[in-house]
């Protein structure tokens, strides 16, 4: 399928849930029914070509040439091709997506990444609470893919994931990973208060200054070298803050044994 | 034994090497020197240089650098072939969990990522009694069991892929003195190359063996017809009367072509020696062609014509 370029049309006074409008959602269809794609605002539905100019493009990604601080849920449920927003994104950025690759070139909002289970989400700005985390009343989170932040991340970040890579180059804000289950939290600015708060296991890495570690962690006595230098160079791999960890000596701290306690917060040095 | 092929005056029998489909794994054991690493690669290769009495055949393929390996610590690669992949996954288990779980320091990885899926540290993790932590890492399941010397890492699975066993060499020399000295320049020459393996002790096996046994319990015995001691007992004997000591090499390998070109290095490494230094004539064993699909024939492994 060919690529489209989307052109912002109009600002909607209210927000838009652009859920269903994915490579993978409008595969096979013709341009003239992707402008027929219904969205929703509030409780009406109504076309996609009500907000956007939509074009034929030589490229293979969607293109949304606009800022969508308004749309909610873009790349929802994504599972396969390539989407591009040259702007911000409202809430649940790249929600429950399992494949592709979404990359926003401002900030999202909410619950970026959420419930994510594959694929990769790039966020350049900064995201807002709860993101690579569940939606309410789930009891997983994140659960596969990767999720790198450029930016700064809001509070809760990483709340009860299970699997996958979540990465901020910035700071991130209170209750870090908490609840977490499993899979791979790493920053590289500041993290909050109460990092790691009540996490069973996973890792937590923190590339930039060492949190306040809760008293319900124990320091460890074994570096653990060896899971160390895979992680980190797996890390290494998206630069920034994280480029050269695998050059840096861990410091880990096991817990949080307020809940199952096989969690570790590894500070770097 | 006819055909008139010579090289260097050493005579290249013409007939072939006949090898079989074996399954393979390679795993990758890293140490935190190369010395800890060394005795983990000895212990899980021991007791490997037959199927026909343990279950597979393994050997240390080479050493990895620490640039090389997944944790930045220096290893060394093993290849280990058996008759079955199901037989090899139990391989495995035994080896890895016996070998290198035990061994200082030590880690373990896949060293091939294409083929099927067999446990590597999948089912030793169990070994953490409850403590035992799994960790994705770039798509790869990893296990980290506790330890007394902090942890072992162990990838999830090694990738199992078809592969060929069973290419030999026979080096028959004046003496014993030129025969290990041709067989030692031979195994040199081979462990030069990648995706192979030569399993019995130093590379070399003086006990070649036969398919059968006058005795209903044994599935192999002795080559009279390479035995310089049994020369004129034996009514169809493979020799001549200058020949007092034969050693062979077994190849095992990834790929037909693998064993083929550690055949081509090691006969090449052989007529170098030539009669001077005692080797008279390069054969191979086979069981007519019937037995095995892979035939490495000496005459075009070397291609071509015969040269004084």
């Amino acid at each position: 399928m060919s690529g489209l370029r989307f052109a912002l049309m109009q600002v909607p006074r209210l927000r838009v849930d652009m859920r269903g409008v994915t490579p993978s959602a409008c595969e096979g269809l013709t341009l003239p029914e992707i402008e027929r794609r219904q969205v929703t605002q509030g409780n009406e539905s109504m076309p996609l070509a009500e907000w956007f100019q939509i074009d034929r493009t030589d490229d293979d990604a969607w293109v949304f040439e606009a800022d969508l601080g308004r749309f909610d849920r873009v790349g929802w449920q994504m599972c396969s091709g390539r989407i591009v927003v040259q702007g911000s994104v409202g809430d649940y950025a790249g929600g429950c997506m399992s494949g592709g690759e979404l990359r926003v070139m401002g900030a999202a909002g909410a619950l970026a990444a959420c419930e994510m289970s594959g694929g990769r989400l790039t966020i350049e700005g900064s995201v807002g609470d709860f993101a690579a985390g569940s939606l309410p009343g789930s009891i997983d989170g994140m659960r596969g893919g990767v999720l790198v932040v450029k930016g700064h991340a809001g509070a809760r970040f990483g709340d009860r994931m299970r699997r996958g890579s979540a990465l901020v180059f910035g700071d991130a804000g209170d209750f870090l990973a908490s609840r977490m289950v499993a899979g791979t939290v790493a920053v590289g600015g500041a993290a909050g208060a109460h990092a790691g708060f009540a996490m069973r296991r996973g890792s937590v890495v923190f590339a930039g200054p060492a949190p306040v570690v809760a008293s319900t962690f124990v320091p460890a006595l074994v570096e653990a070298g060896v899971i160390w230098q895979l992680l980190a160079r797996d890390l290494a791999g998206h630069g920034g803050p994280f480029a050269q960890l695998a050059k840096r000596r861990p410091v880990r701290h096991l817990g949080d044994l307020a809940a199952d306690g096989k969690g570790e917060l590894i500070v770097t040095r | 034994m006819s055909g008139a092929l010579q090289r260097n005056g050493v005579v290249i029998d013409d007939t072939f090497a006949e090898a079989f489909p074996m399954k393979a794994t390679r795993i990758v054991v890293t140490a935190h020197n190369l010395h800890w690493a060394r005795h983990a690669a000895v212990a899980a290769t021991g007791f490997a240089t037959s199927v026909i009495g343990c279950g597979c055949e393994a050997g240390i393929e080479r050493e990895w650098s620490a640039d090389e390996t997944p944790d930045g610590r220096p290893g060394f690669a093993l290849l280990l072939f058996s008759v079955s992949g199901k037989e090899l996954a139990k391989q495995i288990e035994k080896r890895v969990g016996q070998c290198v779980l035990t061994c200082p320091t030590t880690a373990v990885f896949a060293g091939i990522a294409e083929g099927e899926a067999v446990a590597l540290g999948k089912n030793l993790r169990f070994f953490g009694d409850g403590w035992q932590l799994s960790k994705v890492i770039a798509g790869v399941r990893y296990w980290r069991v506790p330890v007394m010397d902090g942890e072992f890492v162990a990838q999830e699975t090694t990738a199992v892929v078809k592969a060929v066993g069973g290419g030999n060499l026979l080096m028959l020399a004046r003496d014993t003195e030129s025969a290990l000295r041709a067989a030692e320049a031979a195994v040199d020459a081979m462990k030069a190359l990648p995706n192979v393996i030569l399993p019995f002790p130093g590379g070399v096996v003086r006990s070649g063996s036969k398919v059968g046994s006058k005795y209903a319990a044994l599935s192999a015995s002795t080559n009279e017809a390479f035995c310089p001691g049994l020369y004129g007992l034996v009514g169809k004997s493979e020799i001549t009367p200058e020949t007092r000591c034969v050693l062979e090499i077994v190849i095992d390998g990834l790929t037909e072509a693998d064993v083929a070109a550690a055949m081509r290095a090691g006969m090449l490494a052989c007529i170098a020696i030539g009669p001077a230094g005692g080797l008279l004539r390069l054969s191979a064993g086979n069981y007519g062609g019937k037995l095995g699909p892979y035939h490495f024939h000496l005459h075009r492994l070397l291609g071509g014509a015969a040269t004084a």
